[in-house]
C-alpha cells in the first residue's frame, strides 16, 4: 500500500472520532459527521435514542454540503416538481372547499363499452389549467391549443409551437421584464452575501437609485438633443446616477457595520423606510407632476427610455436591459472569482478571522461590497425607471426583497441569479396570466407561487444551514475528503 | 488473563485507500494499551471499527472471547465497549449527573418522568466507586476539560463499559490534568477495566500504557513492553526510520535586529491588560523563543506584532521601521511571515482549496495577482510546490482545506509561510498537531530560515522545542517577560518555575529581564562562547552553580 494511501484512508477514519463536536449542548451536533460513508452509526450522546433520526440528518445535510452544481441543479428540478404536486393537492383540496355552478375539473374514470359510471368527482378549480397558465400563460402560450398529455405533440411532434406563435408575444415581455429588474436586486444582495452581509436594503437602495434616475434625466433632458445620441446619453447618464446614489446608500449601512459595529440587518431595514420615506417626500414636495393624482415626477421623454429593441415599445421589455444584467452577472462572477478584491471579499465573508490575519481590510471591504452591492440595487431602479415606469413613481414594487429570494435560491452565485431570477419572473407573470383565465383567487396563486419558491429554495438554505454550521462551529468535523470519504485527524489537536 | 479485546486480521478500505491492512491487536483484561502512530497511521479507523462505527472489509471482531458484528455503536454498548472521543458529547447547560445518565435515565411513574434522585445517587456511587471527585450537581459548562472527560468516562462505565477506548485523551488537557487522568486509568485497571487509549506521543504511551501497539501506514508494526522499550525505538517503529528526537542545532550568527518590540501592552477582548510592558528584540539569524504555559499573553503579544490586533502601549519595530501602526498587509508585504496559533480560525479558510489558501496573505502582491487580476494558474503551482515539499496528503491542490487532517493542515500553513521568504518568522506552535516525522521536518526547515539570516520569534508551549530550538529563550508570565535565559544551560525545573512566576533561588531577575546589549551580545557570539546572551549567560552560570 502506497503512503498516500495510508493517509487518506486514515483521513477517512479519523474523522469519525471529530464528528461528535464540540460539547456545545446542541444534540444535534453530536452526530457523526463528513463523508457520506455509510455504516456511521449513531454515537451514543445526549440525544440517546433518538440518535438514529438526528444522525440521518446530520448526513444528509454533510451530503448535501458537498454536492455538485449538477446534483444541486437536479435537485431543485425535483423540488419544483416536487411543489407543483404538493400544489395540485391544494388546488383540488380548495376546489372542493369552494361552490361552484359548474366544475373545472372532474375526476373520473373512463366507460368502455357503455359500462356504468362508479366515481365521479367534480373541482372548481382546474389544477392542470392552473399550473399550465402559470408556466405556459407567463411564456405567451408556446404550445398549442392550451396544454394536455399530447397537446404539444398535436400539430406534428417536430412542430411543437402553436400556430402564429410568437416568440416575443406581451406576455413574455411581462416575464423577462421581472427577470430583468430581479436579475440586478438578485445579484446586489449576492454580492453582499457573498462578503458575509446580509443586506435587506436592496429596496431602498433600488428606490433612492430609481429617484436619482429619475429626476437627473428629467434635469438633462432640456440640454440633450432628441433621437439616438440622446438616448445613449441621458441612459447612460441615468444609469450612472442610478449606481452611484444606490452605491452611496449601500455604503452608509456598510460603513456603520465597519466602523461602528452596527448590524447591517438592523441598519438596513431602517434605512429601507428611510429611503421610501424621503423618496415621497421629496416628489411629494418638489418634484410632483402636476397633471398627475399619483405622487410621480413627470414623464421623461421618450428618447429617453431604453430603446425596445424587437419588443413594442409598449412592452415596457428590452433587451438592452437585460443584456446589462447578463453582462453584470458575468462580470460579478468573474470580479468575485477572479480578482484580488473578490478574494478579499470571499474570504472575509466566509470567515472573517482568516480574512484578517490574510491582511484583508475589513472595514474597507465591508464597506466596498456594500457600496458594490448597493450600486447594482441602484441600477435596478434605474432600469425600472428607464425602461418600464418611464418616470419615478412611489411604491415601488418589492423588487429588493425578491432579490433576496432570487440570491438565496442561486445559493449566492451570481450565475444563478440569471436562472433563478427567470424562474421569480416567470411566476410573477404567470400568476397575473393565472388570474385572467381562472377563477382561482389570487390568494391562491400566492400560496402556490410561494410554495414553488419555497420548495426550490429549500434544498439550497439547508445547505447554506449545513455549511455554515462548518467553519465556525467545528470544521474538522465536516470534512468531506476528495476520495469521497471524510478527513480529519484527530490526532492532530495536540501538543506533545 | 483473558483477552478483553481480540482485533484479528482487520483490514478497512475506504473508496481508493486502504485505512488498516490486515491489522492485529490483543488486550488483556484489567490492563492500559496505547495504540501509537503518527498522524493517518489508522488508528481511530481501528478503533471505529472496534466501537462499531466502522464495518470492516474483512476481519474478526472478538470481545470477551466472543465473536462480534457490531452494527452501530449502540450493539458495541451492549458488549460492554465504550468509547471517548477527543470531542466531548456533553450538554452544556446540564449537569454532570444528567449528562452521566442521558438516554438511560432511572425512570419513575411508570417511566413518565426522570428519577432524578436516584441518577444522582447513582451517579455519586459510580464516580466513588473509582475514586472520581467529581459534582454531581455542577454543570457541564462550569467544569474544566479534565472534568468534562471524567464525566464521559463515567458516561460509557454508567453504560456498563468494560473497555474504555479512548480517542487522543490527553490532547485537551494541561499537563496536571494527564497525571490526573493516568491516575484514572489505574483506578480502572484496578477495577478490572481494560482501557485502549489512542496517541502520537511517545511519553505518555511508554508513561501510562502496559503494553504499546504501533501502526503505521495502517499496518501492525508491532506490539511492545512499555517497561522494555525505548523512546527511540518506539519512534522507529512509528516512522519507520531513524528520527531524530533532537534537532542538531548548529552555531548560529545573528546580525541586526530584526523585530523590536519596545514596552508593549496589550488589553484581550475583555479590556483586561494581557500583555504588560513586554520589550525584547529578535536579531536576524536567530531564534528567539517565548516559552510559558498558555493564556500568560502570548497570544496577545503576537497578534500585537504581527497587526492582528492594536497595543495600548508601546512600540513594534520591523527592520528599523516603526510599524506599531502599520496594517496587516503592510507588515506581509515587509517580510513578516506569521504561523498562527489557530490554523482553522485564521490560518485557513476551510472552504476554500488549498490553491486559494495558498495565496492568502499574498492576494494583492506578485505573482499571484497583476493589475488586480489573481493568477490561478501560478497559484496553482504555488500551492503545489508547497505539498511536495511539506508532504501534505493527499498531495492534490484542489482539495479544500477542511478536508485534510489537522497536521497535515499545519503543514501546509508552515510550508506556506516558510514559503514567504520573508526577515522576520514569527511562528506559534508551528509543531502542534503534527508527527514526529513532520515536526522534526518542519525543525530543521526553521533552522535552514534561521541559517539563510531570518529572524525566528517561536512561541510555543513544548519545552523541548523552544528549548532545543532557541539561541535565546523568554519565560513569559501573566504579561510580562519574566526572564531571559540560555535555553543550553536553563533546566525544565527552572523553567517550570518560572513558568509559574516564582524565580529560581539564586536567579536574578534584573539581569535576565534586562535586554542584552546588543554589542555585549555580538562581543560574545565572536568569541564563540557556549552562551549566546549576556544576561542569560550570567543567570545560566549561577544556576549552574546552584545546582551542582
Amino acid at each position: 500500500m502506497s503512503e498516500g494511501g495510508g493517509d487518506g484512508a486514515e483521513g477517512g477514519g479519523e474523522d469519525r472520532a471529530d464528528p461528535n463536536g464540540i460539547a456545545d449542548g446542541s444534540s444535534d451536533r453530536e452526530t457523526a459527521g463528513a463523508s457520506g460513508d455509510p455504516g456511521e452509526g449513531p454515537v451514543p450522546g445526549p440525544s440517546g435514542d433518538a440518535a438514529p433520526p438526528m444522525d440521518r440528518a446530520r448526513r444528509a445535510l454533510d451530503r448535501l454540503a458537498s454536492a455538485s452544481a449538477t446534483e444541486r441543479f437536479l435537485l431543485s428540478f425535483a423540488a419544483l416538481v416536487l411543489s407543483i404536486a404538493v400544489g395540485t393537492v391544494l388546488v383540488l383540496a380548495a376546489g372542493r372547499a369552494t361552490t361552484c355552478e359548474t366544475a373545472a375539473f372532474v375526476l373520473t374514470h373512463p366507460t368502455p363499452f357503455g359500462l356504468p359510471r362508479l366515481f365521479s368527482m367534480g373541482f372548481c378549480f382546474d389544477p392542470v389549467a392552473v399550473f399550465d397558465r402559470l408556466f405556459f400563460g407567463a411564456l405567451g402560450d408556446p404550445f398549442k391549443r392550451g396544454w394536455g398529455p399530447l397537446s404539444p405533440f398535436r400539430g406534428g411532434p417536430l412542430n411543437p409551437f402553436r400556430e402564429g406563435y410568437e416568440l416575443l408575444n406581451p406576455q413574455m415581455a411581462v416575464t423577462l421584464r421581472e427577470t430583468t429588474i430581479l436579475v440586478f436586486s438578485g445579484l446586489a444582495v449576492a454580492v453582499a452575501f457573498r462578503a458575509g452581509i446580509f443586506n435587506i436594503g436592496t429596496q431602498g437602495q433600488l428606490v433612492l437609485g430609481a429617484l436619482g434616475t429619475g429626476l437627473s434625466v428629467l434635469w438633462a433632458a432640456p440640454f440633450v438633443p432628441a433621437g439616438m445620441a440622446g438616448t445613449v446619453v441621458l441612459v447612460t447618464l441615468g444609469l450612472l446616477v442610478g449606481a452611484v446614489v444606490g452605491g452611496l446608500y449601500g455604503a452608509i449601512p456598510g460603513a456603520l457595520k465597519a466602523y461602528a459595529e452596527a448590524n447591517e440587518v438592523i441598519t438596513t431595514i431602517m434605512l429601507n423606510f428611510v429611503a421610501t420615506g424621503v423618496a415621497f417626500f421629496l416628489v411629494a414636495n418638489y418634484f410632483r407632476n402636476p397633471d398627475s393624482q399619483a405622487v410621480e415626477t413627470t414623464p421623461v421623454p421618450d428618447y429617453a427610455n431604453v430603446p425596445p429593441l424587437l419588443f413594442e415599445p409598449r412592452d415596457d421589455f428590452s433587451f438592452i436591459a437585460l443584456g446589462l444584467g447578463a453582462a453584470l452577472v458575468v462580470g460579478v462572477y468573474y470580479l468575485l472569482e477572479q480578482t484580488s478584491f473578490g478574494y478579499d471579499v470571499r474570504t472575509s465573508g466566509l470567515q472573517p478571522d482568516a480574512a484578517e490575519y490574510g491582511g484583508v481590510n475589513a472595514e474597507r471591504t465591508v464597506v466596498y461590497s456594500m457600496a458594490l452591492s448597493g450600486a447594482l440595487g441602484g441600477i435596478g431602479g434605474a432600469i425600472y425607471v428607464l425602461m418600464i415606469l418611464g418616470k419615478f413613481q412611489t411604491g415601488v414594487p418589492a423588487y429588493g426583497f425578491d432579490g433576496i429570494t432570487v440570491s438565496i435560491l442561486a445559493g449566492n452565485n451570481p450565475l444563478g441569479v440569471g436562472f433563478a431570477a427567470f424562474l421569480f419572473g416567470t411566476l410573477k407573470s404567470g400568476s397575473t396570466v393565472v388570474q385572467f383565465a381562472t377563477d382561482v383567487p389570487p390568494q391562491l396563486v400566492g400560496v402556490l407561487r410561494g410554495l414553488i419558491i419555497l420548495f426550490v429554495a429549500m434544498p439550497e438554505f439547508f445547505r447554506m444551514l449545513a455549511r455554515g454550521i462548518g467553519p465556525t462551529a467545528d470544521p474538522e468535523r465536516r470534512a468531506v475528503a476528495a476520495d469521497g470519504s471524510g478527513a480529519v485527524d484527530t490526532g492532530g489537536e495536540t501538543d506533545e | 488473563m483473558t483477552r478483553a479485546v481480540h482485533l484479528d486480521g482487520i483490514t478497512k478500505r475506504f473508496p481508493g485507500v486502504v485505512a488498516n491492512d490486515d491489522v492485529d491487536l490483543a488486550v488483556e483484561r484489567g490492563t492500559v494499551h496505547a495504540l501509537l502512530g503518527e498522524n493517518g497511521a489508522g488508528k481511530t479507523t481501528l478503533m471505529n471499527v472496534l466501537y462499531g462505527l466502522y464495518e470492516p472489509t474483512s476481519g474478526r471482531v472478538v470481545v470477551d472471547g466472543e465473536e462480534r458484528d457490531f452494527d452501530s455503536p449502540r450493539d458495541a454498548i451492549d458488549a460492554g465497549v465504550g468509547m471517548i472521543h477527543q470531542h466531548f458529547m456533553l450538554v452544556d447547560p446540564m449537569t454532570v449527573a444528567e449528562n452521566i445518565t442521558l438516554g438511560n435515565e432511572p425512570r419513575k411513574w411508570g417511566g413518565l418522568t426522570v428519577d432524578r434522585e436516584r441518577a444522582r445517587r447513582e451517579v455519586i456511587d459510580l464516580s466513588g466507586r473509582y475514586g472520581f471527585d467529581v459534582d454531581p450537581d455542577a454543570r457541564i459548562e462550569d467544569v474544566s476539560v479534565g472534568v468534562q472527560q471524567r464525566v464521559e468516562i463515567l458516561k460509557a462505565l454508567y453504560r456498563g463499559a468494560e473497555v474504555l477506548i479512548l480517542d487522543e485523551p490527553t490532547a485537551v488537557l494541561t499537563p496536571q490534568e494527564v497525571e490526573d487522568l493516568f491516575e484514572v486509568f489505574e483506578e480502572l485497571t484496578a477495577g478490572g477495566k481494560t482501557i485502549v487509549f489512542i496517541t502520537h506521543k511517545l511519553g505518555e504511551a511508554m508513561h501510562a500504557a502496559d503494553e504499546i501497539t504501533v501502526l503505521r501506514d495502517g499496518r501492525n508494526v508491532g506490539t511492545v513492553d512499555a517497561d522494555a522499550t525505548s523512546r527511540e525505538e518506539l519512534a522507529r517503529m512509528m516512522v519507520g526510520r531513524e528520527v531524530l528526537l533532537e534537532v542538531e542545532k548548529p552555531p548560529g550568527e545573528a546580525g541586526d535586529r530584526v523585530l523590536e518590540v519596545d514596552g508593549v501592552s496589550v488589553r484581550d477582548e475583555r479590556g483586561v491588560t494581557a500583555v504588560d510592558g513586554v520589550s525584547f528584540d529578535v536579531r536576524a539569524g536567530e531564534v528567539f523563543g517565548i516559552a510559558g504555559v498558555d493564556g500568560n499573553g502570548q497570544t496577545e503579544l503576537v497578534e500585537a506584532i504581527t497587526g492582528m490586533r492594536r497595543p495600548e502601549a508601546g512600540r513594534v519595530g520591523l527592520d528599523g521601521e516603526d510599524v506599531t501602526r502599520w496594517s496587516r498587509q503592510r507588515r506581509i508585504d515587509a517580510g513578516m511571515a506569521y504561523v498562527p496559533e489557530d490554523r482553522q480560525e485564521r490560518g485557513l479558510v476551510m472552504a476554500f482549496d488549498l490553491v486559494g489558501n495558498g495565496v492568502l496573505g499574498s492576494q494583492h502582491a506578485a505573482p499571484f495577482a497583476k493589475g488586480g487580476r489573481m493568477d490561478w494558474g501560478a497559484a496553482r503551482e504555488h500551492a503545489a510546490s508547497v505539498i511536495e515539499e511539506y508532504d501534505v496528503r493527499p498531495p492534490d491542490p484542489g482539495t479544500t482545506a477542511r478536508s485534510l487532517s489537522g497536521g497535515n493542515q499545519q503543514k501546509f500553513v508552515v510550508g506556506r509561510e516558510f514559503a514567504r521568504d520573508p526577515a522576520l518568522l514569527v511562528a506559534t506552535h508551528p509543531t502542534r498537531g503534527v508527527d514526529i516525522g513532520s515536526t522534526e521536518f518542519i525543525r530543521e526547515r526553521m533552522l535552514d530560515l534561521r541559517s539563510a539570516g531570518v529572524g525566528v520569534l517561536l512561541v510555543s508551549s513544548k519545552l523541548e522545542e523552544v528549548q532545543g530550538l532557541s539561541d535565546r529563550l523568554a519565560v513569559m508570565h501573566d504579561g510580562e517577560l519574566v526572564a531571559v535565559v540560555d535555553p543550553g544551560t536553563v533546566t525544565e525545573e527552572e523553567l517550570g518555575l518560572l513558568m509559574a512566576g516564582e524565580y529560581p533561588e539564586g536567579f536574578d531577575p534584573d539581569a535576565a529581564t534586562e535586554p542584552p546589549d546588543p554589542g555585549t551580545v555580538e562581543a560574545r557570539r565572536d568569541g564563540g562562547a557556549a552562551a549566546e546572551d549576556g544576561a542569560a549567560a550570567e543567570d545560566g552560570a549561577t544556576t549552574d552553580g546552584e545546582r551542582r
